[in-house]
């Protein structure tokens, strides 16, 4: 009998084998391409069009020196768009800047050397968005904060009782709000699960922080990995919140 | 069409069928697996001046297969979310020959043991390689792969001495 590597090998040849790129595929890369480009130059020309409007007169009435300004042409309309509609994608909250303040929380602290992976989805009463070591948005998570509001709010609770009854995970308090920690498994592989913390923010307001198994790892054990998610959530606070270093500092 | 388009629709042209393939290994479906492959290609494409430099069939498949594990685990993220839709998951066919036995197994791992399977056994990368792929340690790989082997090992009903003896000459 062949070995099992050998037998993968032909399984996955035969199963694959009637898969072939379409034709056209560089053209539509290229046009989809050009396409982004273009918007995103409109979008920069937009943005001057604004500055330069918003500019006081008297800040441009001066005769100007050095070459004559080169006047743009009007972009030429974006081509028809043939490509396949995109999948289904969840909507997000946009260009967060450096992801330290999304939807109506703020993120006071995160661990070292971490930067906003340009990622997020926002449904309304949940939305997300995570941490990484370089900002790609296609790269693994390392902190992943999912905001659960009004309705949502129950559903978590359901969850967290749900760990309670088990006996997993344990009560914390943290800043004075209280919490739940618990080693979740999400579905996730390449750890033992998924360290999370789940935070009251009030009462129509909770948070879901987690930690990616493999960064955890990178932390070096259960002792760091607790201590980078109580900082995380001590630093987290609602727009509607005063911060917990404002309201010490006002004791 | 410029020189950078000529060259990058020749390395398409090329390379592109492969690609498909190990996209559609990686993720399980083929609908997700073209639209993989077109957001990798479109990275490419936009860095093609650093990229074509060396081969640039390695970059691309490294897109392809972290944002698989990383689309993977999104959707992982969203059936937390208890009100919301999930992605259709592929029908899975009542055919119990070896192909779709494997096939179901192959698909069910966890995406990273998932990608660790498919550059190992089918684009031959070595453990390095592919520790270099995903981004983590080969110590990461090695394990990976043996959980994963004995999962597909389970699957085939290989349990038993075979196994065993498998995994202890492994």
């Amino acid at each position: 009998m062949p070995a099992l590597e050998d037998r993968l090998h032909q399984v996955m040849a035969d199963e694959t084998a009637r898969l072939h790129a379409a034709p056209d595929l560089a053209e539509r890369v290229i046009r989809s391409a050009r396409r982004r480009r273009m918007r995103a130059r409109i979008a920069a020309l937009t943005g001057a069009l604004a500055v330069a409007a918003a500019t006081p007169l008297y800040l441009t009435a001066a005769p100007a020196a050095g070459p004559a300004p080169v006047v743009a042409e009007t972009p030429a309309p974006p081509a028809i768009d043939d490509t396949p509609a995109p999948r289904s994608a969840p909507p997000d909250l946009g260009d967060l800047g450096d992801g330290k303040a999304f939807g109506h929380v703020k993120v006071g602290y995160l661990p070292p050397r971490l930067q906003w992976g340009h990622r997020s989805w926002d449904y309304g009463d949940v939305y997300s968005t995570s941490w990484n070591y370089d900002g790609d948005e296609h790269g693994p998570y390392c902190v992943h904060i999912m905001v659960f509001e009004d309705q949502a709010v129950q559903k978590l609770d359901d969850e967290v009782q749900g760990y309670r009854a088990e006996g997993e995970g344990e009560e914390v308090t943290v800043g004075g709000r209280t919490g739940y920690t618990v080693v979740a498994n999400v579905g996730e592989d390449g750890g033992k699960g998924t360290p999370t913390l789940f935070l009251t923010m009030g009462e129509r307001r909770r948070a879901r922080i987690m930690l990616s198994p493999l960064y955890a790892d990178d932390l070096g054990g259960a002792e760091a990995v607790d201590r980078e998610l109580r900082r995380i959530a001590e630093g987290l606070t609602a727009d509607d919140q005063p911060a917990l270093g404002r309201r010490l500092a006002g004791d | 069409m410029s020189g950078t388009d000529q060259d990058f629709g020749a390395f398409v042209a090329a390379r592109a069928t492969s690609l498909l393939r190990v996209a559609y290994l990686a993720c399980g479906d083929q609908a997700e697996a073209e639209d993989l492959l077109q957001t990798a290609l479109e990275r490419t494409y936009r860095n093609w001046h650093r990229v074509e430099r060396d081969n640039p069939e390695p970059y691309v498949r490294r897109v392809i297969v972290n944002a698989a594990i990383s689309r993977a685990r999104r959707r992982a993220i969203l059936r937390i979310v208890p009100t919301r839709t999930l992605p259709e998951t592929p029908a899975r066919s009542a055919d119990v020959d070896l192909r779709h036995v494997l096939m179901d197994a192959l698909r069910a791992l966890p995406p990273r043991q998932r990608a660790v399977v498919v550059l190992r056994y089918w684009e031959d990368l070595g453990e390095a390689q592919t520790a270099e792929v995903l981004g983590c340690s080969v110590g990461t790989v090695k394990s990976q792969a043996s959980k994963a082997t004995a999962k597909l090992r389970t699957a085939l009903g290989e349990t038993s001495v075979e196994g065993v003896i498998g995994n202890a000459r492994a």
